[in-house]
């Protein structure tokens, strides 16, 4: 096994852990690219998809690095990414925001329990795989939820939000004059945000990691 | 059969077939345009309570599905400003992010200068110091004056107007020209002495 070529993630986990190294000692620049890589699956897999909000998940994603290079001598290597690291982290910030915001705890809660399910972070060693599982069960998760609306509802959510056509697209595809098209999605959106979220009153979210 | 909109976020949805009373329409309409700007990336700060619960759960359903990004330009700014934020280092006072280098830099230019100024006056002081003993500091400036012809130089004019008795105090227009004579012909000496120039 030795003797064989390494693969791209067996190099990127070394390169990882050697500026992780570096960071333990006291060059926090070394960090530096370890964030610009997982910058953007925080903000996308774990943050967004928790907050809903583009501007509070800028914040939470900034405070969710700034934390990571705080705190990186805590972190002990495992032969893993940083990934799982850097997401527990981030789904503790998001958690922290909710609970300041209980108007959207359901929501919230539904999201942060059911992800933490189902990817077990000490499971996987590649960040890649790790968000791209998460994004399967975010997605999962909205697409159970949408089968639970009415077809028109859930048709009007794919047009104008899945799919991004213009209202006037959307209301031609429905048959419908525009402003019946923006009551359709309205109550749409309603009827979803209210099934998204029914399931969050039956379990707590875990909380874990020290950050 | 009209429906009252009064609990957006807690009340029942009423089905998709049934006629909306006015205020809902409105709403629905406010709506609309919410998700428009937010479409095309320009959401506004300020909202309703309700309308942005709502519009949480279509970002949520946008994001999941890959339709929200955080565009490259600000990852590189969030990532700046984290790292920022971890050492300590203040924010620029506006537009683009300053590498975290160059912020680190900064903390250390007020030592740095400090340190350059003590040095340089500690050197100057043992400067001082060494060549005050050997007596040649002041050599220079009494060697240079030596060399210059007295016309040259300022002088006292006792030379030329002597003591003044009583009876002449009043001739001191003739005492001027008598000086303005002999510095005339400094001068002139001296311009001859640069071949007429100044």
């Amino acid at each position: 096994m030795a003797s064989e070529p390494a693969t791209t993630v067996e190099l990127e986990l070394e390169q990882e852990q050697r500026l992780v190294e570096e960071a333990q000692q006291g060059n926090l620049d070394a960090m530096r690219p370890i964030l610009e890589r997982y910058a953007g699956p925080l903000y996308g897999t774990v943050i967004l998809p928790r907050l809903g909000d583009a501007a509070s998940a800028e914040e939470v994603l900034r405070d969710t690095l700034a934390t990571a290079v705080e705190k990186i001598r805590r972190f002990t290597w495992q032969g893993k990414s940083i990934y799982p690291w850097l997401r527990q982290i981030a789904i503790n910030k998001v958690y922290d925001v909710h609970r300041q915001s209980k108007r959207s705890r359901r929501l919230a809660d539904a999201m942060v329990h059911e992800i933490d399910v189902e990817t077990d972070p000490a499971s996987h060693a590649d960040a890649q795989l790790i968000a791209d599982q998460e994004r399967r069960a975010h997605r999962e998760r909205i697409d159970e939820t949408l089968q639970q609306l009415q077809d028109r509802y859930r048709t009007a959510i794919e047009l104008r939000l899945v799919q991004e056509l213009p209202r006037e697209d959307c209301a031609r595809r429905l048959g419908v004059t525009i402003g019946t098209f923006d009551v359709l999605l309205f109550r749409a959106v309603r009827a979803f945000r209210k099934h998204f979220g029914e399931h969050a009153e039956r379990a707590e979210p875990p909380r874990t990691g020290d950050t | 059969m009209a429906t009252q909109d009064d609990d957006t976020l807690t009340g029942s949805v009423p089905d998709p077939d049934t006629e909306p009373a006015p205020a809902e329409l409105a709403h629905a309409r406010r709506f609309a345009e919410l998700v428009d700007k937010t479409l095309s990336g320009r959401t506004p700060p300020a909202m309703s309570a309700d309308d942005r619960a709502l519009l949480e759960a279509a970002t949520v359903i946008r994001a999941t599905h890959g339709s929200v990004e955080l565009a490259p330009s600000k990852q590189r700014q969030v990532v700046e400003d984290a790292l920022r934020q971890a050492i300590g280092a203040p924010a620029p006072s506006r537009g683009a992010a300053v590498p975290i280098a160059r912020a680190r830099a900064r903390r250390w230019v007020p030592w740095i200068v400090a340190g350059t100024s003590t040095l340089v006056a500690a050197a100057a002081v043992a400067m001082l110091w060494l060549r005050g003993p050997a007596g040649t500091g002041h050599a220079g400036p009494v060697a240079r004056r030596a060399e210059v012809p007295p016309e040259w130089t300022s002088r006292p004019a006792d030379s030329l107007v002597g003591p003044i008795a009583r009876d002449h105090a009043g001739d001191a227009s003739a005492r001027i020209d008598a000086i303005f004579a002999d510095r005339l012909d400094g001068f002139r000496a001296r311009r001859l002495a640069r071949g007429g120039k100044p």
